[in-house]
């Protein structure tokens, strides 16, 4: 057990008393940790079926974190006070000289391995569930600006909300972007999150499971009122609810809608568009979801460098020709279908004049 | 302490400096080296954004960008490497002691280094007048293409300036047929900033 | 001249500098190692009490939940300067060009590092970049925090360049340090001092010069970058302009993740020495500390992406940081286990370097603890950007980066100056210090459990009151670092002469006078084992003459 020409280790009683009393302490902890209600304690209900599972691994964590925590503390503290320099020793006493143990050393390397790797097993299972993609169900997207969030369901001709609604049961793909600078979307009762980038579309995937109203927090520094932006708030409903604030909502955008412009291109003079402004509007408003590259490239929505002269494209993705004034009547009304959703003019915050540019902007690109 | 060293190393009067010389010698390639090494992770981390870049969804060359000229930039290579070799047997005739020759390869290095800049920047003119790419207003193309390519030239000047300086200082008797340290090093740096543009020659023109 | 100096005689060992006699060449434009360990000290010293304020002036502001004691905008920028402060001009100075400087070329036997010139220009060059980084709140300084992602950081103040370019140059100043370090470690060894015969402490500068000199650099691209977007409209990541801010965080935490082990390896060391020091007894498990310093500090480079689970990486990317990230539990914990049984059939003395070490201990395996926790990555995504993080990485950074400064403050003070630090002063420095600190930071656990964001100027009233019990406790904290400056200050003048060796302890910096002269040996020493066994005499040779009076080598080879 002990390397040669080293002197006799023996643990004496001292030692055995002390790792009985740890040994239960821990056991105590993680019993402790288990039973111990601590997300009430905490004040997080949990809103979704992976939240508990989440849960669940912090117990494990917390568990053998503390009990671990406590052997070690409790080792350092006996023996800081057992081997103690005494009144009664001589000035020049020493310790034991032992050098080091390999039975020892070899069981607290394979020990700890073999908690890793339960804990990387654990944590990928876990994983594995909160970013699995359910394979229907709800798309919501949830865009960060400064310092507030606002929806969008691709279903209802594009608007936005400050509300979102989900209803419970049902499978939600919430894609994330941001409008300005990276924000974060935090809900605590989900247990999830995941960052706003602009010019990136991330998603999150999660079934409610809770009827509630939940905070969602910004954890990324965004600006001078990054401290204020966790007071909005979004609300998980019976589906029967649901359906009513949908139908409503659908109802009070239909009516949004039908005051746009209905014939394409009508009220917008094509004639007036200006390239050099059209191209820094896209610089702006478009590139984060579009790329000036061929239809292929897909960073959201498609790539839309020759998007009204390729021939291998006759056809804009609503199925009508590709001609400037069927691009501006998608830029007016935005897009829902196959490709994915694009909001309308009023949601991008573009003018007629805007969509001139824009139009005349990509006509010029081939 | 000279009594010694000199019983124990059986080296003449001068043995002293030269055991000194022969450390620091030892102790300057090594943190010459590592200083390459350093310089080297500068480069990748530069490359590594430039290959970010480029696979970031957005295809490339970007839109209304053409393809950088390969014929022009492989000639230059040709120019840039050549410099390398004849480097290379600058620092091999001095080791044997032909110090004219090495003259004038050292000469040739210096004239071809210079040749490359004057590429470089004539390319660079042609991208900038002819092709309006700059290095702000071209996106991520210009950004990468003249940081990268620009941090290379930077080096390949500093080097043009550090052999002249090698070559003044070899004139005038600084280094020795043993005593040379100064020329491994411009040589070893040479070589470096030949690596770095087979890399970024690579990245850049055949990718 | 019974022992030849060196295999090689009349080598670098040999070639000895006349002392510089005016007071500037001595003192200012030193270069001799020993000084400018004490100028990286003292200047590290000096950033740490103006970083205390800024953290000082975050705990005033968080007593309340509306703030209300500075504007957000001037707490955005005084969490900014604190972190970048902390990280960069007084944790990684004190660390490697501190302590580094002044202790290792002792412990392996060197007269000097390899390049004296380079290190004076190194230490140079770091007050000139804490004056530029504090002079960028002149021009409004930085906001987003000593990470300073962008797109926020592209609109940031004009103080953010500043930021950028000093932080930069601190780190041409830490890559030419690492370079210098390694150089002397591979090359100026006594002979005799193999690898496996070098105390700890220079291991762990060892493992972190590498680091010093490679992650660095990768940093300084990232300023560069980030200084051409700000200043010339180089697109590199603004999204608008085709550029990725994720880049960014790539490029930054390639960086900083070896970084966090620049600010731990060499307080590894620290404690490795101290802990057999004052428990007469070896350390526990040599190999195993030295190797393991090693393993982490190359896993360090495969590990930064776990700072990003929540950026939305590609998922099966994530997986791997994970899993290599949990790996360094191992060695971390080995250490710990070590270090823990090193304790164990000692004689341990209560001084209060020791007393530093052993919170050292308590306070890192908590870190480390929840560091591990973090980087699982379903708990990461729901406390990534919490004070949870905050509580974690002040334990690991102020519980162990700092306790193991002051640990080796009282330890190599009387190294330093010639005369011991008062250890009545030093306990209640060390007591306060402890409890204030655990009283500041552990709460900030449950408060991101239970929901606070970092970065915040105000806060949900929920968390009011623990906010208010770690502002108090901060003043404890900080009651106990007072103690420390003026005990520094006392000592100083009227502090007990130490003599060659106060600790008993056993490694070449404690056999020679203290302060050393200016040459360190008279005779290089020969060096025939490890340093830590209390039961056999002293592994070295050459020694005889460095106590007595006889005189000083001939100055050789003066240019």
């Amino acid at each position: 057990m002990v390397e040669k020409n080293a002197p006799a280790v023996r643990l004496g009683r001292g030692f055995w008393i002390v790792t009985a009393v740890l040994a239960i302490l821990a056991i105590a902890s993680i019993v402790f940790w288990y039973v111990a209600p601590i997300y009430r304690w905490m004040h997080l209900p949990v809103a979704i079926a992976t939240a508990k599972q989440v849960d669940q691994l912090s117990r494990f964590m917390l568990a053998t974190g503390s009990a671990l925590y406590i052997f070690v503390v409790g080792y350092i503290v006996y023996f800081a006070i057992a081997f103690r320099v005494r009144k009664s020793d001589p000035p020049d006493a020493i310790g034991i000289q032992i050098h080091d143990n390999h039975k020892l050393e070899f069981w607290w390397t394979v020990i700890p391995a073999a908690f890793v790797v339960l804990l990387s097993v654990l944590s990928i299972k876990i994983w594995y569930e909160i970013t699995l993609a359910p394979s229907n169900g709800l798309v919501v997207e949830a865009i960060g600006h400064k310092w507030y969030y606002t929806f969008r369901y691709p279903q209802v001709n594009g608007e936005i909300t400050n509300a979102m609604h989900l209803p419970i049961g049902v499978p939600v793909t919430l894609n994330l972007t941001s409008a300005d600078v990276i924000h974060s979307f935090w809900v605590p009762a989900m247990r999830l999150k995941n960052d706003m980038v602009p010019g990136l579309v991330t998603q999150i995937h999660f079934t409610p499971t809770r009827i509630g109203t939940y905070q969602i927090i910004c954890t990324q520094f965004c600006g001078i009122d990054h401290s204020l932006m966790h007071q909005q708030r979004f609300v998980i409903d019976s589906q029967a609810n649901y359906q009513k604030w949908y139908h409503a909502w659908q109802v009070k955008n239909a009516k949004v809608s039908n005051a746009l412009p209905s014939t394409s291109g009508a009220s917008v003079n094509l004639a007036a568009g200006d390239v050099a402004a059209g191209k820094a509007l896209f610089a702006q408003k478009c590139t984060a979801c579009h790329a000036m590259a061929p239809f292929t490239t897909v960073k959201y929505g498609p790539g839309l460098l020759d998007v009204l002269h390729d021939p291998t494209h006759p056809n804009l993705v609503n199925g009508q020709p590709a001609n400037p004034a069927d691009a501006a009547a998608i830029l007016e009304k935005g897009y829902t279908g196959t490709m994915g959703s694009m909001p309308n003019a009023v949601t991008n915050g573009l003018s007629s004049q805007d969509i001139a540019n824009l139009v005349a902007y990509l006509n010029s690109m081939k | 302490m000279a009594v010694a060293s000199i019983t124990q190393g059986g080296h003449d009067s001068h043995g002293e400096i030269d055991q000194l010389y022969i450390e620091t010698r030892e102790l300057r390639l090594q943190g010459f080296l590592l200083f390459l090494v350093s310089d080297c992770v500068l480069f990748s981390s530069f490359i590594f954004a430039y290959l970010y870049l480029r696979n970031s969804g957005q295809g490339w060359p970007p839109a209304g960008i053409n393809r950088l000229d390969v014929a022009f930039a492989a000639v230059n290579s040709v120019v840039l490497f050549g410099s390398g070799a004849t480097m290379h047997y600058a620092l091999e005739n001095w080791k044997h002691g032909n110090f004219m020759k090495f003259a004038w390869m050292l000469i040739f290095t210096i004239v071809l280094g210079v040749g490359f800049l004057c590429g470089q920047g004539y390319e660079y003119t042609n991208l900038i007048f002819h092709d309006h790419v700059s290095w702000w207003g071209s996106g991520i193309f210009g950004a990468s293409f003249f940081t990268l390519t620009g941090m290379h030239g930077f080096h390949v000047f500093v080097g043009v300036c550090y052999l002249t300086v090698l070559l003044l200082q070899s004139a005038g008797g600084v280094y020795t047929k043993d005593k040379y340290f100064g020329l491994t090093a411009g040589t070893l740096y040479w070589h470096f900033v030949d690596v770095i543009w087979v890399v970024l020659f690579s990245i850049f023109y055949l990718l | 001249m019974a022992i030849a100096a060196a295999p090689h005689g009349g080598g670098i060992a040999d070639h000895i500098h006349p002392e510089p006699q005016s007071f500037v060449r001595r003192y200012v434009f030193s270069i001799d190692h020993k000084i400018i360990g004490i100028q990286y000290i003292i200047t590290g010293f000096v950033f740490f009490v103006l970083a205390g304020l800024l953290a000082e002036t975050i705990r005033i502001q968080l007593m309340h939940a509306n703030g209300g004691f500075v504007s957000p905008q001037t707490y955005n920028e005084v969490y900014s300067i604190h972190g970048s402060t902390m990280v960069w001009l007084v944790v990684i100075p004190l660390l490697t060009g501190g302590f580094g400087n002044l202790v290792f070329p002792l412990q392996i036997g060197a007269r000097d590092v390899a390049f004296p010139w380079l290190n004076m220009l190194s230490y140079w060059i770091f007050p000139i970049a804490g004056l530029m980084l504090f002079s960028s709140f002149l021009m409004g300084a930085p906001t987003a925090g000593w990470t300073e992602y962008p797109p926020i950081s592209l609109e940031g103040q004009a103080g953010t360049s500043m930021w950028a370019a000093a932080i930069f140059l601190v780190g041409v100043s830490s890559t030419l340090t690492g370079i210098n370090f390694v150089v002397t470690i591979m090359k100026m060894r006594a002979p005799g001092m193999t690898f496996t015969r070098m105390p700890l402490f220079c291991w762990g500068q060892f493992a972190t010069a590498p680091l010093l000199m490679i992650a660095t650099t990768a940093l300084a691209a990232a300023l560069a970058a980030l200084f051409m977007e700000r200043q010339f409209g180089v697109p590199f990541f603004d999204p608008t302009k085709g550029g990725s801010p994720v880049l960014w965080q790539h490029m930054f935490w390639f960086y900083s993740h070896p970084a966090v082990y620049i600010m731990i390896l060499p307080a590894f060391g620290i404690v490795s020495e101290v802990l057999p020091t004052f428990s007469r007894k070896p350390i526990f498990g040599y190999k195993l500390i030295a190797f393991s310093s090693m393993a982490i500090a190359l896993a360090g480079f495969m590990v930064w992406a776990h700072h990003m689970f929540t950026s939305g990486l590609a998922p099966y990317l994530q997986l791997p940081f994970m899993v290599i990230t949990f790996v360094i539990a191992v060695p971390t914990g080995i250490k710990i286990f070590s270090w823990t049984a090193t304790l164990w059939g000692g004689k341990i003395h209560y001084t209060t370097a020791m007393l530093f070490a052993m919170g050292f201990l308590v306070l890192f395996t908590l870190g480390g603890i929840t560091g591990i926790f973090l980087a699982a990555i379903p708990f990461d995504l729901h406390l990534h950007g919490t004070y949870f993080v905050v509580a974690h990485f002040h334990y690991v950074l102020v519980g162990g980066s700092l306790m193991g400064i002051f640990s080796g403050m009282y330890y190599w003070f009387p190294k330093m100056s010639g005369r011991l630090l008062s250890e009545k002063l030093g306990k209640w420095h060390f007591w306060l210090f402890f409890i204030g600190f655990n009283g500041t930071f552990l709460p900030m656990h449950w408060l991101g459990l239970e929901g606070m964001p970092r970065w915040v100027s105000t806060y949900d009233p929920q968390f009011q009151f623990w906010n208010q019990f770690a502002s108090i406790s901060s003043f404890v904290m900080t009651a106990g670092i007072l103690l420390f400056f003026a005990n520094i200050l006392y000592s100083i003048r009227f502090g007990k002469v130490a003599g060659a060796n106060p600790w008993g302890a056993r490694t070449l910096e404690w056999q020679i006078p203290s302060p050393p002269h200016y040459y360190n040996f008279k005779h290089i020493p020969t060096v025939y084992g490890l340093p830590y066994d209390f039961s056999q005499p002293l592994p070295y040779r050459g020694l005889e003459d460095e106590l007595n009076d006889t005189p000083p080598p001939v100055a050789a080879g003066a240019h």
